[in-house]
């Protein structure tokens, strides 16, 4: 666990409301949340209730409905789009990939924030899309077309693409959907390793409680249209996770 | 890296040599020496004369229309996520035959613009529309079905002038259809060339846009590029690109399509800083290639002649057919 002292509050959320236009927000009750530098947080709920909107705001392409997101103390929407890229990255593993591309085209994407107009890349652009490929092992296949791969090693390319972009806040929906039970382990001890070592804010989607219990340092969960936060060892206690069971 | 290297000094040569064989092959037989000597002091003899009036324009509209037409085709399938994308499909083409449908067939006061203005005139009308389709619906998928329906439109009025015409403006009207290179004058092809270069600094600025293009548009703004103005800027560069070769050359098929995938299959990458220019090089090779063939076969049908075989045969042998 990170000394709490050296914390800095990454993303901030005020009276939040968060749906698609005014009409029928996903949530009934306005909540409050903060993000702190090397923790990573994990965002449950059943299918439907507004996890991929919740993630969508925090990365400001969704407008709340009510209330206010900053991010490190400015208003998400005061940040120039290219200045937020370098601080903020949501990866969604269902985006539809271009046939022709490889993976390495894919994560040199994510040193896009920092290049000019031609879009060219220095050699420290190479050298972190290098490591960011070594650090989530798709290196050795860095030259096949990522519509070639698998659920699973596609899923990791997404990520890379993420680490390369060197962002302060990682919004990952459901990165483990598509992965086996070790490498979801190793997924989650990364992000946790990576959260500390980088001092990142990490929200990570997952629907596996053992993963957030183990590995993350809070859990937050959407539920009835309200979000409920706790700390990932009182979650079970506060009852935060009794929904999990009560399906009928 | 090597790939690339080869690839572009390979094209480089092939197009020099295309110019060359331009320059000195034509309906008149003119020795080499006499296009050498022509060239670079030109006179009042008949060598000069029609290599300064006939080809050195038609060297000049094939070099432009080629790099424009794969240029626009290369950024539209990119940005439209979609392989059969192309100038045809944005409607520019038909907006432009259709100026010239009215000027010649219907006389519509395009008199004083010439075929050249009425072209121009029309690619901007439906460039116009288009570009408010493009500011109000978000998807491209309506965008593509806007233009197609646009073009479809454009050509039944099209048809619709021809029917009730049996003059000698339709013989105009029908060999405009056809495309081709020898319309530009050295008088003229000054304004082609500056059409040419605004079109392509407007796509040669959204190169991170079309970069992230590929992923789609949350994406691309996740990287914190202006999506909307981007895709309006590349839009209407590629509308500028295909509406001046279809004013200068009347509409040329083909190469806005087909030449963006001969250009992956050589590039093998989908990074637009190499492929804009090699798509551009792909398309001035191919143009100056159909445009060694005699004036009286139409541009259109050499093109799709010496290209289509040639694209069929790189998609099937290189195991390219990825789209």
């Amino acid at each position: 666990m990170t000394n709490v002292e050296s914390q800095n509050i990454l993303l901030e959320c005020k009276d939040l409301l968060v749906g698609y236009g005014k009409v029928l927000p996903s949530m009934k009750f306005p909540f409050d949340f903060s993000l702190a530098s090397g923790t990573v947080v994990a965002l449950m709920g059943e299918n439907g209730c507004g996890k991929s909107s919740l993630l969508k705001t925090f990365a400001g392409m969704l407008t709340p409905v009510a209330g206010e997101v900053s991010l490190e103390g400015k208003s998400l929407t005061e940040w120039a789009p290219r200045e937020r890229a370098q601080e903020i990255s949501l990866v969604r593993m269902s985006s539809a990939v271009p046939p022709r591309m490889s993976v390495s085209e894919f994560v040199r994407l994510g040193r896009s924030p920092y290049s000019g107009i031609f879009d060219s890349r220095t050699e420290e652009d190479k050298r972190i899309v290098e490591e960011s490929m070594e650090l989530l092992d798709v290196a050795n296949f860095a030259n096949r077309p990522i519509a070639e791969l698998s659920d699973g090693e596609r899923s990791r390319v997404f990520l890379a693409e993420a680490v390369a972009q060197q962002v302060k806040i990682l919004l990952l929906d459901e990165p483990n959907a598509f992965l086996d039970i070790p490498r979801s382990h190793a997924l989650f001890r990364l992000l946790k390793k990576i959260a500390e070592e980088r001092q990142m804010g990490i929200v990570v989607s997952t629907h596996s409680v053992e993963y957030a219990e183990r590995y993350c340092d809070k859990i937050m969960v959407v539920n009835g249209g309200t979000v409920k936060e706790a700390t990932a060892a009182d979650a079970r206690k506060a009852g935060l996770l009794d929904w999990t069971e009560t399906f009928e | 890296m090597r790939r690339l290297l080869i690839g572009f000094i390979a094209l480089v040569i092939l197009i020099v040599l295309l110019c060359v064989a331009t320059l000195c092959f034509g309906a008149v037989n003119i020795p080499f020496s006499s296009v050498v000597h022509a060239l670079f002091s030109p006179g009042a003899d008949v060598s000069s004369n029609i290599l300064w009036n006939l080809r050195i324009p038609r060297m000049f509209a094939a070099i432009l229309a080629g790099a424009s037409l794969a240029v626009s085709g290369l950024s539209l399938q990119t940005v439209f996520r979609n392989p059969l994308a192309g100038p045809f499909v944005l409607g520019i083409s038909s907006g432009a035959s259709l100026g010239v449908a009215l000027a010649l067939l219907a006389g519509i006061g395009f008199g004083s613009v010439g075929v050249l203005g009425s072209a121009a005139l029309g690619a901007l009308l439906v460039t116009l529309v288009v570009m408010f389709a493009a500011t109000r619906f978000a998807q491209t998928g309506v965008l593509l079905i806007v233009g197609l329906l646009t073009g479809y439109f454009i050509d039944s009025i099209v048809s619709v002038l021809i029917a009730g015409n049996s003059s000698e403006s339709l013989r105009v009207y029908v060999a405009w259809g056809m495309g081709s290179f020898g319309r530009v004058t050295l008088g003229d092809v000054w304004i082609f060339v500056a059409a040419v270069l605004v079109g392509l600094v407007m796509i040669g600025v959204s190169l991170r846009y079309l970069n992230a293009a590929l992923l789609g548009d949350d994406f691309a703004h996740g990287l914190g590029l202006n999506v909307k103005r981007s895709k309006i800027c590349v839009l209407l560069g590629a509308s500028l690109l295909a509406g001046a070769t279809t004013a200068f050359c009347g509409p040329v098929a083909f190469i806005g399509i087909a030449v963006p995938h001969l250009a992956y299959l050589l590039f093998r990458t989908t990074n637009h800083r190499v492929l804009l220019p090699g798509a551009a090089l792909c398309g001035v090779a191919l143009a100056l290639l159909g445009g060694l063939f005699p004036a009286s076969v139409p541009l259109n049908a050499v093109l799709s002649l010496v290209g289509v075989p040639v694209i069929m045969w790189v998609l099937v042998r290189g195991s390219g057919a990825r789209f």
